[in-house]
């Protein structure tokens, strides 16, 4: 015989008492109990596993105990209809409850493909893992200014000497041409060169063709399959010859289908590098890739990267007396690493995703503290509902279930709703914020997304309402007192001060990036941007011709000036080293290319000296203009520059300096004004051409009518340089205009909030508001008391959110160098916390003008 | 009622009930199972198979005989009704009757 004491472990019988039905407990726990015993005498192997298998096993649908059932059940079991009863019942609030809910889940809907999409980069390869890019190291000794680009002999000599570490390598290049087959002819801008095992190496989809075939023949080329049909329509593409720049003949032996997910690069044709020249350490340019199987062996070659360098670059380091460093990125890493000089591939922006992640959050989160404000708000009416069903025997568990049921009636609508909404407003979303967001509602990991924001939701904003209007006391109820209690005024108030501090916050920062963005967009840049176009110089026919070209244009009344350029203002500037003869030490310089009307058709000061002249052969290619900035780095006064002679070794020139310019904006106003020089010299990329702002219809037709002559094969290829500017912000742009619509809908929602919170007030003050009519309370007063308390909130809402608006926008100004000053413009927070304050007060005046006018026996007639 | 027909596993029960008589409790009947017939089952699946002929009215059962090594808790015997017995009875009869029939040849069995 056994200790009688043991027993067994407590918590199972505890188990079976709370589960099990109450006339079969005590004899299961003896069973137990006696079966415990019994294994204990026979120490059986896993017999602490084998008691709870069968306690366990007892739990089952005949010994359980029946939750459901109660003598008068079907009344309070959830029940749709009552759901539906009583949200028609509560007709205004239950349709703005939907309206927000909608609004917020279309916020975040359209946020979630977004990011997804984002984030999804690259993400289809199939050694995704596996691939890294190589980027060289500028300064390896000062910093870290990455170049994206790398030179043809890389690739091969990585693999050659990492041959355990470095599976393949592969490199592109992206191009432009002009694809002619037959009579069609355009310019084709995303083109990529690229080695032969490209499509093995990669994991981009073919419709046709092999992988490790496609690109095997120097001659091959793989089409996407739009771009088949650009050519071919319904003729099969394969085996094609089509012409590049009149000159190469390429046969389509591969047809590439759209990518699964976006990709770093974009492209539409790919060709084989092969055919370009891909000698020399120098003759950067292209995209080195590499696979190393491990992250380990990858550290291992980043690591010997160094010694690499040296090995092939050694004598030309110790000659110039700098240094290069190199190091591998990885797949993954790409599409957020945007600081990478002369990168060539596609980058996305980080920070605009947090900003929108952040966002559409907020919105959703307005929304449900507008649900849970409303629910309260509108609990009063149902108290005595509530009250009623539980005298009649409904247990709270039940009323609380009856109530999320009624919440999650709610999302479920305004999901339908919102899904129905983000279609139809999808092309007016990817218009209005410029993006390329597509709706794949087939997305598995959507239906998991959606579902736990459901979840979340419900809890959030369906929970705390039901387990408090669940919780009244129905004794007091029916007695005709008062259902909350202050703590629950606390938390609708808290609730309502951070919708406030959500909207303060939104409408601070639109009002402010807007005004930065209205301050980038006409801020005097020192050149004229307006009614300047640029053209392309694509083609030989243009490039040999320049000079003709321009004065096809002498007696056009409409067209002022023109100047070929390499570098023109906001546009792309080479960075070059530049040396005063005598003194070895170098500095830093931007450069750019110009002809004699350079200065003249951007409408640029020269404060000493003169322009490039025509007349004078000599000025080609010796000349040279500097701005102030680099006047004062190479340590010339406006008396001792001119004729001044500078060295850039690099690129073999013997300047003389015979003009200087004011400082200008040539690249953004995120960045500094820098050094520059410009160099009277042929390494022209554009025309620029300065027209009558008046009649620019006419000078275009004029443009247009020269370029057909001078270049019938080539579409010409334009911008405006005012767009160029504007551009240059596009980020910025969308942020501010992501700034303006969700602080619209923040303020609209929060007013709703406030709307809710204002019925409740008049509703609960009513006698109070009676009696002081009676004793001669004009509305006017009654209303400023009713609103006082809204007012108070949104002040104290102003005080944390107007530091945190401060805070963020000053991170945001950051990134410009030139800014406008927050403090200048403190009265623009001021005017939004009293914007916020003006909307709510209209809005509760709304509310309250009824309670405020109606007369007090109404009020007061009944106790 | 629906199906007043044996389960197999019910009368195996319903007998096992009958041979144990005054020690016919969930316990007992899972051991006795194991010990006869090499079928280990758990204390709940016997549960609700013996409430299961309860409900078909083959069972009936009274709660009893506290001990000490059930902490004081009693126990349910059951005990086979009247037409549990009958139904016994008649599920062996036509067993037997069947029996009877197959040919003496028919049950070789021939390892081929």
């Amino acid at each position: 015989m056994s200790e009688p004491n043991l027993q067994p472990p407590r918590s199972s019988l505890l188990l079976v008492r709370w589960l099990c039905r109450h006339d079969l407990a005590e004899e299961i726990e003896g069973n137990l109990i006696e079966y415990y015993q019994q294994t204990r005498d026979r120490s059986t192997r896993f017999a602490a596993i084998r008691y709870w298998f069968q306690v366990i096993n007892y739990l089952r649908p005949s010994t359980l105990k029946r939750f459901k059932s109660s003598k008068v059940k079907p009344m309070f079991i959830f029940n749709p209809l009552f759901t539906i009863r009583s949200l028609f019942k509560q007709g205004s609030s239950t349709l703005i409850n939907i309206l927000g809910f909608s609004l917020g889940l279309v916020c975040v809907l359209f946020l979630y493909f977004h990011i997804k999409s984002e984030l999804s980069y690259d993400s289809f390869h199939t050694d995704k893992d596996k691939i890294y890019r190589a980027l060289r190291i500028a300064n390896p000794e000062e910093g870290t200014e990455l170049v994206g680009v790398t030179s043809g002999p890389f690739a091969p000599a990585l693999q050659n000497d990492f041959p355990n570490s470095i599976s393949s390598t592969c490199r592109a290049i992206p191009s432009d041409a002009l694809v002619s087959f037959e009579d069609k002819s355009f310019i084709e801008e995303n083109i990529l060169m690229a080695d032969s095992n490209f499509f093995s190496f990669f994991s981009f989809p073919l419709l046709s063709g092999t992988a490790d075939q496609v690109l095997s023949g120097v001659n091959d080329v793989v089409l996407h399959k739009d771009l088949a049909k650009k050519y071919f329509g319904d003729q099969d593409p394969i085996g094609k010859i089509i012409q590049i720049d009149n000159e190469l003949e390429f046969i389509v032996k591969g047809i590439m289908d759209d990518f699964p997910a976006k990709s770093h690069m974009d492209f539409n044709m790919v060709g084989n590098i092969n055919l370009l020249n891909l000698e020399g350490w120098w003759n950067n340019g292209l995209i080195t890739y590499v696979k190393i199987e491990t992250p380990e062996e990858a550290d291992y070659v980043n690591g010997q990267l160094e010694q690499f360098m040296d090995k092939y670059f050694g004598e030309d380091f110790a000659a110039n007396d700098f240094r290069l460093g190199l190091m591998l990125e990885s797949l993954s890493g790409m599409y957020f690493h945007s600081d990478i000089s002369f990168d060539r591939i596609r980058h996305g922006d980080l920070n605009s995703i947090y900003i929108l992640g952040a966002v559409g959050l907020a919105i959703l989160l307005i929304a449900c503290f507008n649900y849970v404000n409303l629910s309260i708000a509108q609990s009063f009416r149902r108290a005595r509902e509530i009250a009623v069903r539980k005298v009649l025997g409904g247990d709270k568990l039940r009323i609380t279930l009856q109530l999320m049921g009624e919440s999650l009636t709610i999302l479920l609508f305004s999901s339908a709703i919102a899904v129905g909404l983000s279609m139809l407003l999808h092309p007016v979303f990817n218009n209005y914020f410029q993006l390329d967001v597509s709706l794949n509602w087939s997305d598995p990991a959507l239906l998991m997304f959606g579902g736990a924001l459901l979840f979340t939701t419900l809890l959030v904003a369906g929970l705390y309402p039901a387990l408090l209007i669940s919780s009244f006391n129905p004794v007091k109820v029916l007695k005709g007192g008062k259902s909350s209690s202050g703590k629950n005024v606390l938390v609708r108030k808290l609730l309502v001060v951070s919708q406030f501090l959500i909207a303060i916050f939104m409408i601070s920062a639109t009002l402010l990036i807007s005004r930065q963005m209205q301050f980038v967009q006409t801020k005097d840049l020192g050149f004229d941007r307006e009614a300047v176009m640029t053209l392309d110089i694509n083609n030989s026919a243009i490039r040999n011709n320049i000079e003709s070209f321009k004065d096809a244009f002498a007696d056009e009344p409409d067209i002022l000036s023109i100047s070929a350029v390499g570098g023109e203002p906001s546009g792309f500037h080479d960075i070059t080293l530049i040396e005063l003869p005598g003194n070895p030490e170098n500095q830093r310089i931007n450069i750019g290319w110009g002809d004699e009307d350079y200065f003249e058709t951007f409408g640029i000061n020269i404060i000493v000296g003169r322009s490039f002249s025509q007349n004078l052969e000599s000025d080609l290619g010796n000349t040279a203009v500097i701005n102030r900035k680099a006047m004062e780095m190479l340590g010339f006064t406006t008396e001792s520059v001119l004729e001044q002679r500078v060295l850039m070794t690099s690129w073999d020139l013997d300047l003389r300096v015979i003009g200087v310019t004011e400082n200008y904006h040539f690249s953004t106003l995120k960045e500094q004004m820098e050094p520059l020089i410009i160099v009277h010299g042929l390494r022209y990329r554009k025309l620029a051409i300065k027209m009558n702002a008046a009649n620019l219809v006419a000078a275009m037709e004029a443009i247009d009518d020269k370029w057909e002559q001078f270049s019938p094969e080539y579409p010409m290829q334009y911008e405006f340089l005012d767009e160029s500017v504007a551009q240059q912000y596009e980020n910025e742009v969308k942020q501010s205009k992501v700034f303006t619509a969700f602080s619209a809908i923040s303020i609209f929602l929060a007013c709703m909030g406030v709307f809710g919170l204002a019925t409740y007030t008049a509703r609960q003050k009513q006698k109070e508001l009676g009696i002081r009519k009676v004793l001669g309370a004009t509305a006017r007063q009654i209303i400023g008391l009713l609103s006082r308390e809204v007012i108070l909130l949104i002040g104290l809402a102003s005080l944390i959110a107007i530091p945190v608006a401060w805070y963020f926008i000053d991170q945001w100004l950051n990134d410009f160098a030139y800014q406008i000053s927050i403090m200048a413009h403190w009265p623009l927070f001021l005017a939004s916390g009293l914007a916020v304050a003006l909307v709510a007060f209209l809005t509760i005046g709304l509310k309250t003008y009824r309670a405020a006018v109606s007369n007090p026996t109404e009020s007061i007639r009944y106790e | 009622m629906k199906g007043t027909n044996l389960g197999e596993f019910e009368e195996l029960v319903l007998l096992i009930v009958l041979i144990l008589q005054e020690e016919a409790y969930v316990l007992k009947i899972k051991d006795e199972v194991y010990s006869q017939i090499k079928r280990s089952v758990a204390m709940g699946a016997l549960h609700s198979t013996l409430s299961r002929l309860e409900k078909k009215g083959f069972l009936e059962s009274e709660m009893m005989g506290a001990t000490q090594e059930r902490g004081g808790r009693r126990k349910r015997i059951y005990q086979l009704t009247g037409t549990g017995k009958a139904i016994l009875k008649e599920a062996k009869e036509q067993r037997q009757m069947l029996w009877n029939q197959v040919p003496d040849y028919a049950l070789k069995i021939v390892y081929v």
